[in-house]
Parts: C-alpha cells; structure tokens; sequence
C-alpha cells in the first residue's frame, strides 16, 4: 500500500474510530433507548454485524487451516494475514453482540450461570476457546519475529513487542532456527486442527442461535448454520482476496498466481452458497406456509428490496463473478471483486437477521402494538448507524496499525542479517 | 359460603387477613391523602420488605354472605386452597372467553397499571380482529397474556439462567440477572416478551422532573425495583408472571379481577374441583398455536 494511502486511510479510521468510543461510551450512559429496536424487532443492526464479523472471523480463520492444516503451501504468504483478521474480526464481533446488551455489565453472569441449554451460552464458550487457539496460533508463526523486533526497537515500541514475544528468544544458528521453524508450523497445525471444529462451532453455532427458533419459520431450519458457514467461507475467501491483492507484495513473481487461487476459492464458496440460498428459497416458497412466504416477500419485494437484490445479488455475487470472468489477469479487479464480496456480505446478515421479525406470529397482534418500542418496523438509528462506522473504523484502524507494526507478511531473519546464513538457505517449508 | 371462605385460609391464613384488613385501611387513605409516592421512595432500605407490602394494592375482603356466587370469590377460594398446596402441586392455569370479551381493554390497562410498566412494555395486549364484511360482520378481540407455556421455549435460550420456570409452572425472570440479550424475546412464539427500552411517559414533554406515578417502583416477583435510568427493570426482558406477587398474597392476578365481563379466569388445573378445571374441560375449548407442542396454560373458549 502506497504511504500516502495509508496514512490517509490512518487518519481517516482514527477520526471515525474515535466518534466509534465515544458512541459506544453514550450508548453506555444511555442505555438501549438510543436504538431504534423494538421489542417485535428486538435484534437488528448491531447483531447483523456481530453475525458478519463472527462469520468474517470464522472464514478467514477456515481459509488460513486451508494453508496451515490442509497444506495449501502455495497460500502460505497469506496465512498470517487471514489468523489477523480472524482476531480482528471476532474482536469487533463480540464487541458488537456486547454493546447490544441491555446490561453490558452483566455480561460475566454467563460464567457464574451457564446455561447448558442455551446456544448463546455454548457459543460464547466457544469464542473464548477459539480466540485463544486463534492467538496462540498467530504467537507460534510470529514469535521469532516479534523476539527480533524486541531486540532491534527502543522505548514504547519495545516494551509493546516484549510484552507480545512473552520472553521468547530466538535461535541463533540455521540448524537451531530451522527446528524452531519447522515446530512451529507443527504446533500451527495443530492448533489448526483443533482450531477447525472450534472455527464450525463458532459459526455454524451462530448459525444454530437461530436455526433452533421453532417460533421463526425462516431461521428454523437445519440447512440455516450451513448457510452461515459457507457463507463465512465465502467472507474470509473475498477479504483475503481484497487483502492480499492490495496488501501483499506486489512486486513479487507469484502475487498474481496467489490473488488468482484465492479468488478460485472465492467463486468456489460463492457457488455452494448461491446453491443453498436457491434450495432454501425454492423449498420455503413451495412449502407455502404464510409466515415463511411473508419473510421472503419482505426480502425481494418488500421495502428494503434494495438490501437483496442490490446488496446480496450484485454486490456478492455478481460482482466478483464478472470480475474473475472478465479480468482474471488483473489482480486490481480481482482485489476488488474480493472487496465487493466482504462488504455485500454485510447485507446477506441483515437479510438473515431483520425479516424475520416483520410478520407478527400472532395474526393482527401487529395492529395493537402501537408504541414505537412494539412496532414491527425497523430501521437503524443514526446512533446505530455511527457506532456501527464508528467501529468498524477502529477495527480497520487497528488492523491498520497492525499491518504497519507486527510481521503480517515479512520472515525477518534476524540471525541472517547479521550472520553469514544467507535468507534463501533457509527453507521455510521444510 | 362465608363460613367456607374463612375456612380456607384458616391456621397460619387468618391472622394475616386480619393485618391485612387493617393495613388495607391505611393504605386506602394513604392513596387518597396523595402522599403514596413520597411515602415509598423515601423509605429507607431497612424498610424494604414493608415497601413491597405498600407498594402492592390489596383488594377488600368479601364480607360474608355478600355476592358468595360470584366467580371471582369461588376463584379466590380456588387459589387460597391451592396455595395450601406445596408449590409444585399447584398449576396455575388461566382460561380467557373469547365470546365474552367486548374487547376494553381494562385489563391490558390494569396490568399496565399494576406492575407500573412503562410506555413500551406490555404484558397483555387485546388483539382485535374483524371477521366478515358487511352486513355480516364481527369483531373478535384476544387477550394475549404470556401463555406460561409447559415446555416454554423462551427458558431453554437464555444464556444465563434468568429467565426459567418455577415449581408451580409459571415462567418468571430474574431482573438482577437477566443481561438483557434479548434472546427469549425471538424465541417466543405469541410475541408474550417486551424488553423494557428505559422509555417514561412525562419525559420529554416539557417537564422537568419524572410524574411521581412514573417513580413508584414496581414490586413484581415479591421485589421492589426503582425504575430509574440503566436500572433493571430497565435493560431486561419483562413478561406476564400472572401476578405472581398476588397470587402468593391470595388475590387472583389484576386482570382476572378487573375483567368487566367476567371473561378471563384463573386457578389451579391440577384441583379438579376449581372453577377452571371445569372450564376447559369444555368442547369448545383451544389453546394459541398448539401445534408448536408448548403445551400453553393460557386456554381460550371459542
């Protein structure tokens, strides 16, 4: 990324990231009433984008095992780079799901109370336990290189890269840093492998908070936490795509080769999941039943029409088609198509969440809900809305700072740059 | 039939009628005198367990001989022997006449005004309903309390245990433990849950200070809670508890009692001699989206 660019794109996500912490403080001081939720619509925008950034998470965590578990090497250079976003991406996940509790403070009552029936429980059981092996993994492929940095840095920047590194010390000879290499692919792989049920459960369980709604006809359905998993896939494969085209080294042989497979990926995903958007949607409109008919007719005909047919039709699925059709050679537009997929997404989890709240389960219970708190429509408040900017922007910002400061894409080769041992000697894949 | 009443509440029930009836006499004039509100704010946290007496209404005792035939008093018979019962034994059902109700909506307002719900919280809302054109046209109005269904889908989801049933199968929430998920609210089939938003109804409007009605804290679940900013009640999914705070004190739940045409009931299905028990022992008796296996206790006469 140009330097301009990226101190344009700094300044930007700091500004917004800032209006994003103090939205977030004043929705704290006060209270739910800032939304324009109801208790007919109880769930809309801030648990639309807590499910895209679990699922973003999920994705692009899946996408990484790919390389590290599944032995896609060809991948390799964008492994760190998906275990980051995967971090990210939850971490604003669940900052999203937090702020729209009713008493965020009270949130450490799922420790106390658990509730073993509860998939909102389970789930957050499992965010902690993949969090944790999503960390530890980005800690075993960066540790050496953090050490470096430790030790080649001064005041503030050291004590941060110390306190990342947890004292790790780098090996000093090629045989000695080769093991140290090749054990920690191994421990990666096998984070890996535990971390790919985790990874299922956290987005196909987010997917089951809603598939087990027996009162929702549109959410209870089995083929509901496939559809989040794949589409998961499908927003870790397109940010991945985005990332990787804009962020990695373009100068390198194999960037576009790389941007091509992980736009294969891409249209891989993408086809599994327009097939069971098509299969729930047929099966739902020959089954007939009133409530189930009522949600899609909101979806594709309804008031937000635009959210499906603009957002979820063109943007994710269109777009990136016509673009690896028609400009395969182009890393730029595959790039693109990559961003147009990890932001239509966006739409595909308001269109999961918000309909299914327009049809009253009771029959006319809609025509004596008067209160604005009652209603059945919904639309975002501009707090909403700002908060919703606000920390996406930081999450950028910090991803930002991330990029710039931690080693997403470079080996540093600490021991080689002041030793004999020449870089190329050593094979990383060994 | 007097003599009956007395009896039932008879040993540990009599003396505390008799405070009762004494209390009632204060607290009616402390009504009028209009200083109820100050009363209860200002009392100190020791006081607490009096506030919930003050802070709930009781209804007059019926004298002997007076209006004994009355459903209302046969229901209160119903439940004063059924809370003789351990809790578990008793199952607390309501049974609602559609073909009686003219649709008033009184008792939507009583709950309102009973468990001091603010503008956005509703526990039961009167559905109405036309049916045919004209000239051959009806209307149909359904009271939609919470359904205290037997197999509740609202308490398996919470993620922290506020929200389940109790022995007697009503299904309650823990204010002080509930995180305000919303997660009960989407799962319950008959929309039965409002999350309460923290809206009042003399905010905003050009007044300074909240009306004192708006202060007086609300004694659901035998608890007083201030309703003030962030504070639960405000942040928590609130329900229908069929006036449990009532029941536990032997009065039958406020919309029951203010039902102008005698069309909702309530008792104990699990005493075969209840008025209730007879009621839906009936042909013409239905249940609210039975096929979800729920199993409510909210029965409707059609």
């Amino acid at each position: 990324m140009a330097h301009k660019t990226y101190k344009w794109l700094t300044i930007l996500t700091g500004i917004l990231g800032t209006i994003g912490v103090a939205s977030v403080i004043y929705r704290l001081i006060a209270g739910m009433k800032i939304t324009w939720l109801s208790s007919s619509v109880p769930w809309g925008m801030w648990v639309a984008l807590y499910i895209y950034f679990i699922g973003l998470s999920a994705g692009s965590f899946l996408f990484s095992t790919l390389i590290y578990v599944f032995g896609q090497k060809e991948l390799e250079k964008a492994g760190r780079l998906a275990l980051l976003s995967a971090v990210l991406a939850l971490v604003a996940g669940l900052f999203f799901v937090w702020i729209d509790l009713g008493h965020p403070f009270r949130i450490i009552n799922i420790a106390f109370h658990w509730n073993s029936s509860s998939v909102l429980a389970w789930e957050i059981l499992f965010y902690v336990f993949y969090i944790t092996c999503v960390f530890a993994e980005l800690w075993f492929l960066m540790r050496c290189d953090l050490a470096y940095m430790r030790d080649q840095s001064h005041g503030f920047k050291k004590k941060v890269y110390k306190l990342l590194a947890l004292g790790w010390q780098c090996p000093t000879t090629i045989g000695s840093f080769r093991a140290c290499h090749s054990q920690s692919l191994r421990v990666t792989a096998i984070l890996g492998a535990i971390g790919v049920p985790l990874a299922i459960g956290v987005h196909g369980g987010t997917g089951a908070i809603f598939a087990v709604v027996k009162a929702r006809p549109y959410w209870y359905s089995p083929i509901f936490p496939i559809i989040f998993l794949v589409s998961a896939l499908v927003s870790g494969a397109g940010l991945m795509t985005f990332l990787y085209a804009f962020l990695g080294d373009k100068k390198a042989p194999d960037h576009h080769r790389i941007v091509l497979k992980l736009s294969q990926w891409l249209m891989l995903f993408l086809g599994v999941d327009v097939l069971l958007m098509i299969t729930e949607l047929l099966v739902g409109i020959y089954g007939s039943i009133p409530d189930h008919i009522a949600v899609w007719n909101q979806i594709m005909f309804g008031e937000y029409w635009y959210v499906f047919w603009i957002g979820q039709m063109g943007l994710t699925v269109l777009t990136p088609i016509l673009f690896f059709v028609l400009k395969k050679g182009s890393t730029f537009w595959m790039g693109m198509g990559g961003l147009a997929v990890a932001t239509g997404i966006i739409s595909v989890r308001f269109n999961l969440v918000i309909p299914a709240f327009v049809t009253p389960p009771i029959p006319h219970l809609d025509e004596v809900m008067n209160h604005i708190r009652l209603s059945f429509e919904y639309f975002p408040s501009p707090m909403e809305w700002i908060s919703s900017i606000g920390i996406i922007a930081l999450v950028v910002f910090f991803f930002l700072q991330a990029y710039k400061f931690l080693p997403v894409f470079e080996h540093y080769k600490p021991h080689l740059m002041q030793g004999t041992i020449q870089a190329k000697e050593v094979n990383y894949e060994a | 039939m007097g003599k009956k009443l007395k009896g039932v509440p008879s040993g540990e029930h009599s003396p505390g009628m008799e405070e009762r009836r004494a209390f009632l006499k204060k607290f009616v004039s402390t009504v009028f005198a209009g200083v109820l509100a100050p009363a209860i704010l200002n009392a100190a946290p020791e006081e607490q367990a009096q506030s919930v007496q003050q802070v709930l209404p009781e209804i007059p005792e019926p004298e002997p001989g007076e209006g004994m035939e009355n459903p209302v008093f046969q229901m209160m018979r119903d439940l004063r022997r059924a809370l003789q019962k351990p809790l578990e034994e008793r199952r607390w059902i309501m049974v609602i006449d559609l073909r009686k109700c003219v649709g008033c909506n009184a008792c939507t307002v009583a709950c309102i005004a009973e468990n001091r719900l603010p503008p956005g919280v509703v526990y039961r809302p009167v559905i109405e309903e036309e049916i045919g054109e004209y000239p051959n046209v009806t209307r149909r109005f359904i009271p939609r309390p919470c359904m205290h269904c037997e197999h509740p889908p609202c308490t398996p989801v919470c993620p922290v245990k506020a929200t389940y049933q109790r022995a007697d199968g009503i299904v309650v929430v823990d204010y002080d433990r509930c995180i305000g998920c919303r997660y009960c609210l989407t799962a319950c089939p008959y929309n039965a849950r409002t999350f309460d938003f923290g809206e009042f109804y003399t905010e905003d409007r050009g007044i300074h200070s909240l009306m004192p009605y708006e202060q007086v804290p609300t004694g659901e679940y035998n608890k007083v809670h201030e309703r003030t900013r962030n504070e639960s009640p405000v942040g928590n999914a609130r329900k229908c508890h069929f006036c449990v705070h009532r029941i536990e004190r032997g009065l039958l739940p406020q919309c029951v009692v203010t039902c102008i045409g005698r069309a909702t009931y309530f008792g104990d299905r699990n005493d075969p001699h209840s008025l209730v028990s007879q009621l839906i022992a009936r042909p013409n008796i239905m249940q609210l989206k039975e096929e979800l296996g729920t199993h409510p206790k909210v029965y409707y006469l059609i």
